[in-house]
């Protein structure tokens, strides 16, 4: 097994900082190259790490920091080694192509963002900012502030995160409980749900067993002995070690949208909500209850309480999707040994070829949906943060192939049902969710779409010394 | 049963009309946007066809260069090679194939332009396959369209009627009664059965490669240790690519289009409105260098007759070594046996079609493009290569070319939804028990 270097990598990686209530991920603008990075410097021992902490001894706050392109063309990284990043962080999230793949039209075109859009101001570098509380979060964000204000940093917009209770999102369900381990981290889990180091952090071997694209110093600048050869590139120094890509996206949920829509196709004969089988419908479309119980295993009712169950497979318990349509969310998400057609075995070797640490945070009202209680105050969302060290084969994959593609096992036109619905659909073009059923199959047809894209941006997620490093130019 | 067969033509273009032929192709990529199929739907036999520009060497792609340029086409059709040349030569759109052809060298004036002409030339520039893969084999465009007519129809019975209390065994009875009066399903009449593995010659092929595998051993250890360690390898990564490159190639598979028109012409052929939606299908044109000598044309060329050999015998069912994705794919060896081409057809998105090949046939491609230019470093023919995930993508997206026009007949159907269609039209005109009716209505 690789040994990683926990000390130099960055904590929200390996580490969801499940205690910290509240989050700030200020986006900053750097007006004084020079001065920003001496400030960066002198944080750098303030930066939480991903060695592993006991219970007992978890901190109040926590500390991150990860870098758009323009933000560490700011900071003085030449273009030419720039372009040693993997092409969609140098692309962005924006391009023509990009916008197809992800699905991000219609309202959610880029156009229409609140941050890292066509009409915004360029993201350069962002501060995630973690307190136990809201209280303990923002004492620390404006300790912070002054500091940065007076090296040439400016706040430019603040996306200020939260956890529900019991970690469920607004349109009330459990959420972040499959988390891929990470083999060498020093957590361990089921070997099905293990994957080698060089998914999410760069440097170390991957699933295929290779070395994943890391960016390099192609034209020497700074002080180099900081760091690290490149195991692909002979002859080269690798930025990359330790680090990380780091992917922001702001997900507006319109809740009320959400619950109508189960309401809706659920009504009793008399026109009442029949709130067990609205619930239902929307836990066959996610692949978990609200309780985060699975539905391979509670393929009826939700046990109620709170679940962590992620020690089960598809293949034998759920081989044909009678439980858990091959349609929902989760499913097309992970679909853990039950991969199209393939045997199981092989089903876990390709479904763990496309994972994502998931982080996500909320926003807004501090509503948990129901199909009774739907109306939120203002807007609300989520902030759908993850890691992988291979953008395109990851993230973009999950989000095209996996989701908005609706074709995955014998499905025609089923995206995804909650991340993969196409706003103004095509004359003609179909959008349904297909319940597997005995003796005949059941579909949903004109699906609404419940989220909206509202900003997003690729960031570089260094390793500490790689900061020292960008510091030093 | 309906013949699936390739063409692949190669013309040389007369170097003063390549601006001409650019603008002739972009002006009909458009018109295909817009949704005027017509153009190749005449026949109703076509199920792809692309046009590509190759070596010309004011584009990024083959700045380096010396040779001069040339039009590649690419056409997958029902029926015989000649039939469907006579097809392109007369019955298609004249104006049309007269107005690319006659960018091209050797093309029949204006005066001297009849079908029979036009057919003598492309006859002339007519390339063989060395080898073919079909995702659907047997099956004609007409028979893939009426039986996704015959799978909507009975989908939506199954959405709008009650069937409630009935069996698998007794709804099936029903909607085979209402089928068998309507005159659209009369394809349910005609007796068709899925194309089946032939064990016995896959049987006889192990036996002749256990039989030749003393040879084979020999042969390998010869390139691996005589060739393979002394070649140049490919050792870029994606990040090292050229970024004018990639944007060019995205462009093309967004099918987006009218990106390429200028704006000038946008506004003389009227507004299109952007589908930004991807494509569920897209188009893949490879275009590498053989490397030299005799040993590796022959392990090349063996490569290619294994695949001709087993293809149809094994990948009968949808899957080309365990890919499920590729409707059609095509290895074309040329220029006197110093390139080769190779055109697929597939479903979903790059990064989704080249990980299947590294997951589910690494070593097959490995084995054919280990004998190409520049590709990364193997072991022994069939491992490395593909299999270094990093180094095989960066190769295949260097390797790769912009295809001008790409036309598909059925851009909607997956070739997964092809075949399950086809199964439920073998199962559905049969008469079922309840296990078999239970079978049919999970394919639908």
């Amino acid at each position: 097994m690789q040994t990683i270097e926990l000390k130099d990598v960055q904590g929200y990686i390996f580490r969801a900082y499940g205690n910290m209530k509240y989050s700030r991920f200020t986006l900053l603008k750097v007006n004084n190259p020079k001065a920003a990075k001496k400030w960066i410097n002198s944080i750098c021992n303030q930066i939480t790490n991903a060695s592993i902490v006991a219970k007992d001894e978890l901190p109040d706050t926590c500390l991150n920091i990860a870098f758009a392109p323009n933000g560490l063309s700011a900071l003085g990284l030449s273009q030419e080694n720039i372009n040693t990043f993997s092409p969609p962080f140098k692309e962005g999230m924006t391009t023509v192509h990009r916008t197809s793949l992800l699905g991000d039209i219609d309202s959610s075109s880029p156009e229409n963002w609140l941050w890292g859009g066509l009409k915004n101001e360029p993201v350069q570098l962002v501060l995630l900012v973690f307190g136990k509380d809201e209280a303990t979060c923002l004492a620390y964000y404006n300790s912070l502030k002054d500091e940065f204000e007076s090296h040439g940093l400016e706040e430019y917009r603040n996306l200020d995160g939260l956890t529900l209770k019991d970690n469920k999102e607004h349109f009330g369900f459990r959420d972040g409980i499959a988390q891929p381990i990470i083999k060498g981290s020093g957590r361990i889990g089921p070997e099905h749900n293990s994957v080698n180091p060089g998914e999410f952090v760069l440097g170390y071997k991957n699933n295929y067993k290779v070395y994943p694209d890391s960016p390099t110093i192609e034209k020497p600048q700074g002080n180099m002995n900081l760091l690290p050869p490149s195991p692909l590139k002979t002859g080269k120094k690798d930025l990359g070690k330790n680090g990380s890509y780091f992917i922001i996206r702001q997900m507006q949920q319109d809740v009320e949208g959400f619950w109508n829509f189960m309401n809706d196709r659920t009504r009793n004969a008399d026109g009442s909500i029949n709130e067990a089988e609205s619930t239902k419908l929307a836990s066959k479309m996610v692949g978990r209850w609200p309780s985060g119980a699975p539905l391979s295993k509670f393929p009826d009712k939700d046990p109620g309480g709170t679940s962590d169950e992620n020690d089960f497979l598809y293949a034998k318990d759920d081989p044909k999707g009678l439980k858990c349509p091959f349609g929902s969310h989760l499913r097309r998400m992970n679909p853990r040994d039950s991969f199209e057609t393939d045997t199981p075995k092989k089903s876990l070797l390709l479904s763990n070829r496309h994972r994502l640490i998931r982080r996500a945070r909320l926003y807004g009202d501090q509503i948990i949906g129901t199909p009774t209680n739907n109306k939120p105050k203002g807007d609300v969302g989520l902030y759908f943060n993850c890691f992988s060290a291979d953008i395109s084969r990851q993230f973009e994959f999950l989000q095209y192939t996996w989701s908005n593609y609706p074709k995955i096992k014998q499905l025609y036109s089923d995206p995804d049902p909650i991340i993969g619905v196409v706003e103004n659909p095509k004359k003609g073009q179909e959008q349904q969710f297909t319940q597997q059923g005995d003796p005949i199959n059941k579909t949903e047809k004109n699906l609404k779409r419940f989220i909206t894209i509202k900003g997003g941006a690729y960031f570089f997620f260094p390793s500490i010394t790689s900061i020292r490093y960008i510091c030093s130019l | 049963m309906s013949q699936q067969n390739p063409l692949t033509l190669v013309t040389p273009i007369k170097p003063e009309k390549l601006a001409a032929l650019y603008k002739v192709l972009s002006n009909m990529k458009y018109r295909l946007e817009k949704g005027e199929h017509e153009l190749f739907e005449k026949n109703n036999n076509i199920h792809y066809l692309r046009w590509l520009v190759i070596d010309d060497k004011n584009t990024v792609f083959f700045n380096e260069t010396k040779r001069n340029p040339k039009l590649v086409f690419s056409s997958n059709f029902d029926g015989k090679v000649l039939a469907h040349i006579t097809d392109l030569s007369s019955d298609m759109d004249h104006q049309l194939i007269d107005e690319i052809y006659s960018c091209c060298i050797g093309y029949p004036e204006p005066k001297d332009c009849t079908p029979k002409t036009r057919a003598v030339f492309f006859k002339k520039h007519m390339i063989k396959v060395s080898a073919f893969y079909k995702g659907s084999p047997g099956r004609s465009l007409k028979q893939i369209r009426e039986e996704q007519d015959l799978r909507m129809y009975l989908r939506k019975k199954l959405d709008t009627e009650n069937w409630k209390g009935l069996t698998a065994q007794q709804i099936h009875q029903q909607l085979k009664k209402e089928t068998r009066a309507n005159a659209a399903f009369s394809i349910l009449n005609t007796k068709y059965s899925m194309p089946k593995t032939n064990w016995f010659k896959f049987a006889l092929l192990v036996i002749v490669l256990l039989a030749l595998l003393p040879l084979i051993i020999v042969w390998i250890l010869i390139v691996e240790f005589a060739y393979e360690r002394k070649d140049q390898h490919y050792t870029k990564t994606r990040s090292d690519l050229n970024a004018d490159k990639i944007k060019i190639l995205e462009e093309y598979e967004d099918l987006t289009s009218g990106e390429d028109l200028s704006k000038e012409e946008q506004s003389v052929a009227g507004v299109l409105v952007k589908d930004k939606v991807i494509n569920y299908q897209n188009q893949f044109s490879q275009l590498v260098e053989m490397k030299e000598g005799t040993v590796r044309l022959i392990t090349f060329k063996a490569m290619m007759l294994f695949a001709k050999t087993l293809i149809p015998i094994k990948f009968v069912k949808g899957e080309l070594m365990g890919i499920p994705t590729i409707h059609f794919a095509r290895w074309v060896l040329f220029d006197d046996n110093k390139r080769v081409l190779f055109f697929s057809n597939f479903d979903g998105s790059w990064q989704q079609y080249l990980g299947d090949f590294i997951d589910q046939s690494g070593w097959g491609l490995t084995g054919i493009f280990s004998n190409t230019k520049v590709f990364p470093k193997t072991r022994f023919l069939l491992t490395g290569g593909a299999y270094d995930e990093e180094h095989f993508l960066a190769w295949s997206r260097d390797s790769e070319l912009p295809t001008q026009i790409w036309y598909s007949a059925y851009p909607s159907l997956s070739i997964k939804n092809v075949n399950n269609n086809s199964q439920i039209r073998v199962l559905f005109s049969k008469n079922l028990n309840n296990k078999k009716a239970k079978k049919l209505f999970e394919l639908i």
